[in-house]
């Protein structure tokens, strides 16, 4: 029992935090209409930041601003060279995204090396909570989690930046015509997408590897959610990330973690074929 | 020159050159380089089944190492674990793999665009992911090695397998048969409503065609042909392995049709000779050529989106505009 | 040449379709007779293009039946509807761009019957390949036979859908909107082919045009938010006042009363 409360709770947070990247894809897919095949890798661009961070300067807490400041500028400036003159022809940037999934992985092979590393957790310890010994680490995870998703949300409805990607996203034609300037939202939409994947990096650093291909198994799953929560519905693929993540961290108490994916895929099969909009239409738009 | 002397004139250098490659190519160079054109000419086939769906019907299928598993699998399974002989266990490989394009092409076919692109994916990985966990039957990722039944036999003409001439001329015979096929398909009223249908489906479904069933006729027709790729490559590899099912072999198909010239008949060939020869060539004295795949699939796919054969064609219809030579080439769809 | 016959070439009955709160086309019942060129006006947002897709099967039908020739067609696909003999051109000009106008033509024809073999080179077809040089004229499309459809201008564009439609031989022809972005010239031409057409084709035309619908329609339909508004002739629509103030109402538009009167 205690295993299962101990995989149930990781896989909440690891669920928050694959929300925070599953998140950077949506925003991307949903404004841009791209299936950008290196988000996996924009994620471990994060973690290889977060460890260089380290290296160079002894703290991992700056690794939290350099990561997605970097993330930022990098998206942005993709968007720039590589997306902007193709983005109207969807098989194209699909290509160019495996492209840059390509070069992204082996930089970090090259820079970094192939051998996985790990970094130690800023904060170390455990505390007892339910009968089990509870990494803090990993809570303070979920908390970083939970207030960037909560930041990100308050920037998109309350803002004016905000506001001007969620009209271009609706209606592009009419967001032109009250003078949005369409094409700087694509490229800060791009540059905010990378710079979550970054951030979530940042967090999942100290759980997980610093690994070139540690983006692989990250982008299924970021689509998974954004596919079960509905395309264009940004709360909804939040929410679908920490469901899945959860579900898969229960089914693998019991099972193997490749019918826990199995599972999931099938899942997402369904969706696809019996409702795409997503599970969650009511959750907002 | 005309470019129809042009043609004629490339066609019979090529056909000559791959004739003698047993041949003349250990003699010039390396015995090693005649199975990397074998191992080419493999890779164009499956190259040729995502364009068949691409470039031909306007579906961007980034799933097919799924039926080139089933073609490999059926393979190695049908002659390691059910003592089939050569021509039960390529069929075995072939109608696997076509079966399993008819499975999941009921289901994928009734999406478009996006939501197509990532069932074909997420189909590839439910299968990577069982083939991974069923070590038992597929070897997993370090896959099977089994050894092949020792003669062919077709009629009377019997052969040894394991003579490296006749494998060449094997893979070459049943390559540019497959080609053929394709070049009948695509000059066919079918071929037409295919093409019809990527540049206009909504138009298409008005003028009478059955949108839902020609894409699903493709579908597997493309399952086919990557059926029989996986198959030879199990034959001539003796090899068989998940980590060929994973969306990475599908993507790089894409990526090599693509910078060959997608909707041609031709532009997965060269295209897949390209990125073969180079890898070959790099990793000999560079290991991270995936970084020039990378850099080319970008600049391909923003300076020169339609392919290299995309571009020799419109040279060629430039030097013809003279004459009155049709556009025969179906080019790249532009736009969703 | 079509006999008018009892029973109507299309109707509908109750036709509705909802989307959501909305109501674009709100139990239409409606018939069209046969040897008659039918003409379909109204306001933006009259749910005219609804309708039509309704008919062709672009759409299903929340409520409501459409009968062909007096079989129901009620929910049947787009290409089942067009195998049946009702083809429709769309409002935004729809070929296929990358295949060239003779071939436009000839997948159009092909489509329409047949088998699909896979086998056969297309050229070998000689019927439909014959078919196409004849359209080709009629449209005056001959000299543009091998250019890729997506580069024409766009009257002629339009003389091709026409074309499309003409030699599919359809029995029950939809235009939607024919006229729609063209020069004088352009559209003269193309009434001159519609023309032509309804000689042998029964057609239901969508226009904006006044001047067209007056000039080529024996009968004229007034649609507004979704309903039948007004049906008859083109005099007595000039003359009814409902329609006046729905749609026509303006000063200028006093011609259109005077010319009906007289014609």
């Amino acid at each position: 029992m205690d295993k299962v409360f101990l995989l149930a709770t990781n896989g909440l947070i690891w669920g928050l935090i694959i929300a925070l990247i599953a998140l950077g894809l949506a925003v991307i897919f949903g404004l841009l209409d791209i299936i950008n095949l290196a988000h996996g890798d924009f994620f471990m661009v994060g973690t290889v930041l977060a460890w260089a961070t380290m290296q160079t300067t002894g703290s991992f807490w700056l690794a939290f601003i350099v990561a997605p400041l970097i993330g930022f500028l990098l998206g942005a400036l993709i968007q720039r060279v590589i997306i902007q003159p193709i983005h109207n022809v969807a098989a194209l940037s699909i290509v160019a995204t495996f492209g840059l999934s390509l070069i992204l992985q082996e930089s970090v092979r090259i820079t970094y090396g192939p051998t996985p590393g790990r970094i130690l957790a800023p904060i170390s310890g455990t505390i007892h909570m339910f009968g089990v010994d509870y990494e803090i680490y990993r809570l303070f995870a979920a908390a970083v989690a939970i207030l960037a998703l909560g930041g990100f949300f308050v920037f998109l409805n309350h803002t004016k930046l905000g506001t001007w990607m969620r009209a271009v996203r609706h209606d592009r034609d009419t967001a032109i015509a009250m003078g949005i300037p369409a094409g700087r939202i694509y490229v800060l939409t791009f540059g905010i997408g990378f710079a979550l994947a970054a951030l979530g990096g940042v967090v999942a650093a100290p759980i997980t590897t610093v690994d070139f291909r540690g983006g692989v198994d990250i982008l299924p799953f970021c689509f998974m959610a954004v596919i079960i929560g509905g395309l264009g519905n940004l709360p909804g693929t939040a929410a679908a990330a920490v469901l899945l993540a959860f579900l898969e961290g229960i089914i693998q108490s019991v099972a193997d973690p490749t019918v826990a994916r199995i599972a999931s895929l099938l899942l997402m099969s369904a969706v696809l074929l019996l409702r795409p909009q997503g599970l969650f239409q009511g959750l907002t738009r | 020159m005309s470019p129809a002397s042009i043609r004629l004139i490339l066609w019979v250098l090529v056909t000559a050159f791959m004739l003698a490659v047993p041949w003349l190519v250990p003699a010039l160079l390396n015995a090693f380089w005649v199975s990397v054109i074998a191992e080419i000419l493999i890779w164009s086939l499956f190259a040729a089944s995502v364009n068949l769906l691409y470039g031909y019907t306007g579906l961007l299928s980034f799933g097919q190492a799924l039926y080139f598993g089933f073609g490999m699998y059926g393979v190695a399974i049908g002659i390691q674990d059910l003592h089939l002989s050569f021509w039960p266990a390529l069929s075995l490989g072939i109608v696997a793999a076509m079966a399993m394009a008819l499975v999941t092409g009921v289901f994928a076919v009734r999406l478009t665009w996006h939501y197509f692109a990532i069932i074909t994916v997420v189909f590839s990985l439910i299968f990577y992911f069982l083939a991974l966990s069923n070590k038992w039957l597929t070897g997993g990722d370090d896959g099977i090695n089994f050894s092949l039944p020792p003669t062919f036999r077709i009629g009377g003409f019997t052969r040894s397998l394991t003579d490296a001439t006749f494998q060449y001329e094997f893979i070459l015979a049943t390559v540019a048969l497959c080609f053929w096929l394709m070049h009948r398909l695509i000059e066919s009223p079918l071929g037409k409503a295919l093409v019809a249908i990527r540049d206009n489906d909504v138009r298409a479904s008005l003028i009478g065609l059955n949108v839902y069933l020609l894409r699903l006729i493709a579908f597997v027709l493309a399952g086919f042909l990557a059926g029989v790729s996986g198959a030879l490559f199990a034959f001539f590899g003796r090899y068989a392995s998940a980590s060929y099912m994973f969306y990475h072999v599908s993507g790089e198909a894409v990526v090599w049709t693509i910078v060959g010239g997608a909707g041609t008949l031709l532009g997965p060939v060269v295209g897949t000779t390209l990125f073969i020869i180079v890898r070959e060539v790099v990793s000999t004295h560079w290991e991270h050529h995936s970084l020039i795949v990378g850099a080319v699939a970008i600049l391909v796919v923003i300076f020169a989106p339609k392919g290299v054969v995309g571009l020799w064609n419109d040279w060629m219809a430039r030097l013809s505009e003279r004459g009155s030579t049709p556009a025969s080439a179906a080019e790249l769809r532009v736009g969703p | 040449m079509n006999q008018p016959t009892s029973e109507p070439i299309l109707r509908t009955e109750g036709l509705t379709k909802r989307f959501g709160g909305l109501t674009a086309v709100d139990d239409l019942s409606f018939s069209v007779t046969g040897s008659r060129l039918h003409a379909i006006i109204g306001p933006n947002g009259a749910g005219k293009t609804t309708f039509f897709n309704l008919i062709s099967g672009l759409l299903q039908p929340t409520d409501g039946r459409v009968f062909f020739l007096g079989e129901d067609i009620t929910g049947a696909k787009p290409h089942q509807i067009s195998r049946l003999g009702i083809k429709r051109t769309l409002q935004i000009k729809s070929v296929f761009p990358k295949l060239t106008v003779a071939e436009n033509l000839w997948i159009t024809k092909r489509a329409g019957h047949g088998f699909l073999d896979p086998f056969r080179p297309a050229r070998a077809d000689r019927e439909t390949t014959s078919a196409v040089e004849r359209t080709l004229e009629q449209v005056g499309l001959s000299a543009l036979a091998d250019r890729q459809a997506g580069t024409l201008s766009y009257g002629d564009v339009a003389l091709l859908e026409i074309g499309m439609a003409a030699i599919a031989q359809p029995r029950l022809l939809l235009l939607d909107e024919p006229t729609c972005g063209m020069s004088p010239a352009e559209t003269a031409r193309a009434v001159d082919k519609i023309l032509e057409l309804a000689r042998s084709i029964d057609i239901i035309i969508i226009e904006h045009d006044m001047d067209v619908v007056f000039e080529i329609a024996d009968d004229i339909t007034v649609m507004a938010q979704g309903a039948i508004l007004a049906q008859g002739s083109p005099a007595q629509i000039a003359a009814d006042e409902r329609v006046r103030e729905a749609y026509l109402g303006r000063e200028e538009d006093e011609d259109y009363v005077e010319e009906a009167a007289h014609a």
